[in-house]
């Protein structure tokens, strides 16, 4: 078991230091000039110089090379080029926004899924069925944005039941003291109710949103792996002893839901790179929204630190999830 | 799909196909019109799709005049040029941008998919066919850029590139090609030592030959009913970029577009500027989805 971690853990590592060289290499390969966007086009050569100086663009490619490594390896990705602030700083208050996002609707979007897709298995090719399995490759196919600015316009503009679109929290409220940026547990350790409250009001609609994406591939794995399980022999063992269906049921999804495991890595690595479009609708201030204004604004050590850390996190859930797949099921460890 | 067939074949219960069929069809016509509107989307337009009108967020008919307005189009009667969508709030008619846009949405996805399933099946073949330590390598590259998250990088590479939709192609393509590479190489794996490969081989064919005459036909489904499913992905991706700005350029008629310049008037009421963009969107890919998901239950295994 250790052995299969240690071999897991290298293989990530490798990985990471691969995504690094190439997140480095690529934006500077890239016919982009970050000084002229800074400064402006119509700056004169001095000011032009000066600033790509005060960059580090104008040391040779291998010298910004070893900076930027020495700086990975002690967990400092540099300051913006915009805002002057530690990156680092940055990421660390932006990141628990998307966490909390997406890790309330991973769970809820589960919730739901499990028993939709169990639903889905029982009975292949009945009424339920057709019309589940065309549920979810209807929500595995919709654009988020969209539903967002739907989900508002139905449920702010028309009904006046969500907040307005407009981040975390009330803008008149005062946030809960930052321990862990997590605003719900935030607000709880303070036992600021109201804050709790409101925070959770706030995340309604986006978790929703989340939440319908989400169960489209989820209910299509949950069915898939069912039926396969469903097929086994020891079902067939466990109807003919009599058992009732709901017990066969119950025993069956233990045994879909291990495989799942692995592809819910993928995926809860996946919707952490597509937090973007979710966070700009409703400007929720993550990791998606911090990526896009760095894009935009040509901030390579941001850039470099959002693809990292972003990548850093899939492959640590995968690997984790890995690990507990391989400790439920030990034949994969050998 | 193989685990629903598995299920059926060994008799225990009779498995139906679970989706009807109906929903191929409706994907397949989705896919149709989709492509049919690419190519004459901007020229069947009512309006310009870059000029404005001089009526400024004008809403859509009532839906009980609709039959009557109809009605006047069959018969020919003379009339104002209808704004079945509205106008936006620049007064340019949202109808004539919706189906202009596939020319932009629709065009991108398909040209990123053409040009990752080439390069791609090429690769997964080479992979496949050729020494260990070149597919090994190619497999690992392959796991490299997949580890990347794919929006982030593609905004990142669009933007840096030059947002443009040649830059966008290019980036949703270089995306793309590891899926086609390993759908491939998994099906080249099984295909190479099948009879009429070895039947070539003791004719004397050489190796590339036999790769590219007999073993990639063969390996092909796969790639081709999974570019469907990726085709959709990548309308979303298109439509995306393009809503946070990392995409295509303004006043191109394009969906994605569409939306965010009109997300702020959705609140004060003008629904139909952004909320036709979208329903497009959503129609569309669940199209290619529904399409791809009944290839892969006709021809998958």
């Amino acid at each position: 078991m250790l052995n299969f971690i240690g071999k897991r853990l290298v293989v990530a590592m490798f990985q990471l230091v691969g995504l690094a060289l190439v997140v480095f290499f690529a934006i500077r390969m890239l016919p982009a000039d970050p000084v002229a966007r800074l400064v402006g086009l119509n700056s004169t050569r001095e000011v032009y110089l000066s600033s790509q100086q005060a960059l580090g663009l104008d040391k040779p490619v291998l010298e910004q090379l070893s900076t930027y490594i020495v700086g990975i390896a002690k967990g400092d990705f540099g300051r913006s080029w915009v805002s002057g602030a530690p990156v680092m700083e940055d990421i660390r208050n932006v990141l628990p926004v998307t966490l909390e996002l997406i890790t309330i609707s991973f769970i809820l979007a589960f919730l739901i899924s499990v028993p939709l897709g169990m639903l889905c298995a029982l009975r292949p090719g009945g009424v339920a069925d057709s019309a589940t399995f065309t549920y979810s490759l209807f929500a595995g196919s919709q654009p988020e944005f969209w539903w967002g600015l739907l989900f508002i316009y139905i449920f702010f503009a028309v009904l006046g039941w969500a907040p307005p679109p407009l981040g975390r929290l009330n803008p008149m409220s005062t946030p809960p003291p930052a321990m862990t940026g997590f605003i719900t547990i935030d607000s709880l350790l303070a036992g600021n109710m109201a804050a709790f409250r409101d925070g959770l009001h706030h995340l309604m609609l986006p978790v929703a949103t989340k939440v319908f994406v989400l169960s489209g591939p989820i209910i299509k794995m949950i069915r898939q792996n069912m039926v396969r399980v469903l097929g086994a022999d020891y079902i067939l063992y466990a109807r003919a002893s009599g058992l009732p269906p709901w017990r066969i049921a119950l025993m069956a999804l233990k045994n879909a839901l291990v495989p799942a495991l692995t592809l819910l890595g993928v995926l809860y690595g996946y919707i952490l790179g597509g937090a973007v479009l979710i966070e700009t609708v409703f400007s929720l201030g993550g990791i998606g929204q911090y990526a896009v204004r760095s894009v935009l604004a040509f901030d390579y050590p941001a850039i470099q630190a959002v693809v990292l850390v972003i990548a850093a996190i899939s492959l640590f859930v995968y690997l984790a999830l890995d690990v507990i797949h391989a400790w439920i099921d030990p034949r994969l460890a050998s | 799909m193989s685990e629903v067939l598995d299920f059926a074949d060994s008799g225990a219960t009779y498995v139906a196909k679970p989706a009807p069929s109906f929903l191929f069809r409706l994907g397949a016509a989705l896919v149709v019109l989709s492509l049919v509107l690419m190519v004459i989307g901007p020229w069947i337009a009512p309006y310009d799709p870059n000029r404005p009108t001089f009526e400024i967020s004008e809403p859509p008919p009532a839906l009980v005049d609709i039959p009557g307005l109809l009605w006047k189009v069959i018969t020919g009667a003379p009339r104002e040029p209808i704004h079945w969508f509205g106008t936006d709030s620049t007064g340019l008619d949202v109808f004539s941008r919706v189906i202009a846009a596939p020319r932009t949405d629709v065009a991108i996805a398909v040209g990123a998919n053409l040009a990752s399933l080439i390069v791609g099946s090429l690769l997964g073949l080479l992979a496949g066919f050729a020494r260990p330590w070149i597919g090994g390598s190619v497999m690992r590259i392959s796991d490299l850029i997949q580890a990347f998250p794919v929006f982030i990088t593609g905004m990142i590479l669009v933007t840096l590139a030059g947002r443009s939709n040649m830059t966008i192609v290019l980036t949703l393509a270089f995306l793309y090609t590891p899926i086609y590479v390993r759908l491939t190489r998994s099906e080249v794996l099984s295909q190479r030592h099948r009879g009429f490969v070895d039947a070539a081989r003791a004719l004397g064919k050489s190796e590339s030959f036999i790769a590219l005459r007999h073993v990639l036909p063969n390996a092909m489904a796969p790639a081709l009913i999974q570019a469907s499913v990726t085709i959709g992905f990548a309308i979303l991706m298109t439509a995306g970029l393009s809503f946070v700005g990392a995409g295509v350029r303004p006043p191109t008629p394009e969906w994605g577009l569409m939306i965010a310049s009109s997300a702020n008037e959705l609140i004060q009421g003008e629904w139909w500027s952004s909320i036709f963009p979208g329903l497009a969107i959503s129609v569309t890919v669940f199209g290619y989805a529904a399409f791809g998901n009944g290839l892969e239950r006709k021809y998958g295994h």
